[in-house]
């Protein structure tokens, strides 16, 4: 340089100014150079990377930021759903734990009611018509078996504490009357025809000691020869009601 | 001439053995420190040419420009507005400036000297 310079005598102060120009010069220019890589590496990168140019990267931070936003307000709607999700979720629980009771409850109403099978110990009464051929001139009616004799067994069966009677498999329920149409009884809707099977379910000791006692149902049917069967059983199955409730004229009082 | 060049590879050399990732946001302060040193160098390069260079207002009005230029584009992003646009556009105008007045000089030099 101090040779093409426009003062080529160097002296040693020029000499030593065109030193400090240079050292000068050299501070920005490695500034320069060191950005300038830097800048076109981190260009590059980003174009192998993202495969966008550079220029559009404020652009495309404008739309991140953007949809960062929109994440974070999505993010706090997912934890608001889910915190009501758990909220239903207890409440399911709770209500499940109350559809439960209701439903233990309706199970008791329904076995109450007379709508499932039941089984358990007590006793069996089988009548039939009487064997004995009618005497002369005697009233067939007092050979043959009449509702009121059904009723009357299963009137006692309620009071020495049965729990359960079926009669001839149909189940004694709250509606259930016995009555005698022309020749055959009917219970529920069924009509029956002997013998008749009544099953109760109950203490069997209970209910045999009562239906056999001095003036009973039992002690009766038998003095006027009907063949009368008192069976206890361990077990005793008695089928459900098969027949409808309803309700035309009645409805529930205001009074409890 | 040979220390601009060896502060030119130094640089270089510099940028390549380090990776540096530029954020996104300080983009704007890497074109502006490039055109800094770019007019610090031309400016140094004319008054050298003009035989007018002095090394404390060399330095001065490279630190100082580049603080200014800097402060201006932090202000710039402060307001979110694209006030380092002003100091790009300047240092611009001063580098072609500076340019000009570079290719006249040299080529005062050179007819002068092929005179």
């Amino acid at each position: 340089m101090p040779d093409t310079g426009p003062d080529a005598p160097a002296s040693p102060a020029t000499g030593r100014r065109v030193i400090r120009w240079q050292a000068a010069v050299a501070l920005p220019l490695a500034l320069v150079g060191f950005l300038v890589v830097i800048q076109i590496r981190n260009v590059w990168e980003i174009k192998r990377t993202l495969r966008i140019p550079s220029t559009q990267l404020e652009e495309l931070g404008f739309v991140l930021r953007e949809q960062e936003r929109r994440r974070s307000a999505l993010e706090a709607q997912i934890a608001d759903l889910r915190s009501r999700l758990a909220d239903y979720e207890k409440a399911a629980a709770e209500g499940r734990t109350a559809a439960v009771l209701a439903n233990r409850q309706l199970q008791d109403m329904r076995a109450l009611a007379g709508l499932t099978p039941l089984e358990g110990p007590g006793v069996v009464v089988i009548l039939n018509d009487s064997t004995r051929p009618p005497r002369p001139g005697e009233d067939p009616n007092k050979t043959i078996l009449h509702y009121s004799d059904i009723a009357a067994v299963v009137a006692e069966l309620w009071a020495s504490g049965a729990e359960v009677v079926a009669v001839n498999g149909e189940r004694i329920v709250s509606s259930t009357g016995i009555n005698c149409v022309g020749t055959t009884i009917l219970c529920n809707t069924k009509r029956m025809a002997p013998p008749f099977v009544i099953s109760a379910i109950g203490d069997p000791t209970h209910l045999q000691g009562y239906l056999r006692r001095p003036g009973g149902a039992v002690d009766l049917l038998s003095s006027f020869d009907f063949p009368v069967r008192l069976t206890p059983y361990p077990r005793v199955e008695v089928p459900p009601y098969r027949g409808t409730f309803r309700f035309e004229h009645a409805g529930a009082s205001e009074k409890e | 001439m040979w220390l601009p060049v060896v502060g030119l590879i130094l640089g270089v050399g510099l940028g390549f053995l380090f990776s540096v990732e530029i954020p996104l946001g300080y983009v704007k302060y890497t074109a502006i420190a490039i055109l800094v040193a770019i007019d610090t160098i031309l400016g140094g390069l004319r008054a050298q040419l003009e035989d007018r260079f002095d090394l404390g207002v060399f330095l001065s009005g490279f630190v100082v420009n580049a603080a200014f230029a800097a402060l201006l584009t932090g202000i710039g992003d402060l307001l979110g507005l694209d006030i380092y646009l002003g100091a790009v556009i300047a240092f611009s105008i001063r580098i072609f400036n500076n340019a000009g007045f570079i290719r006249r000089d040299m080529l005062a030099h050179y007819l002068k000297g092929g005179r």
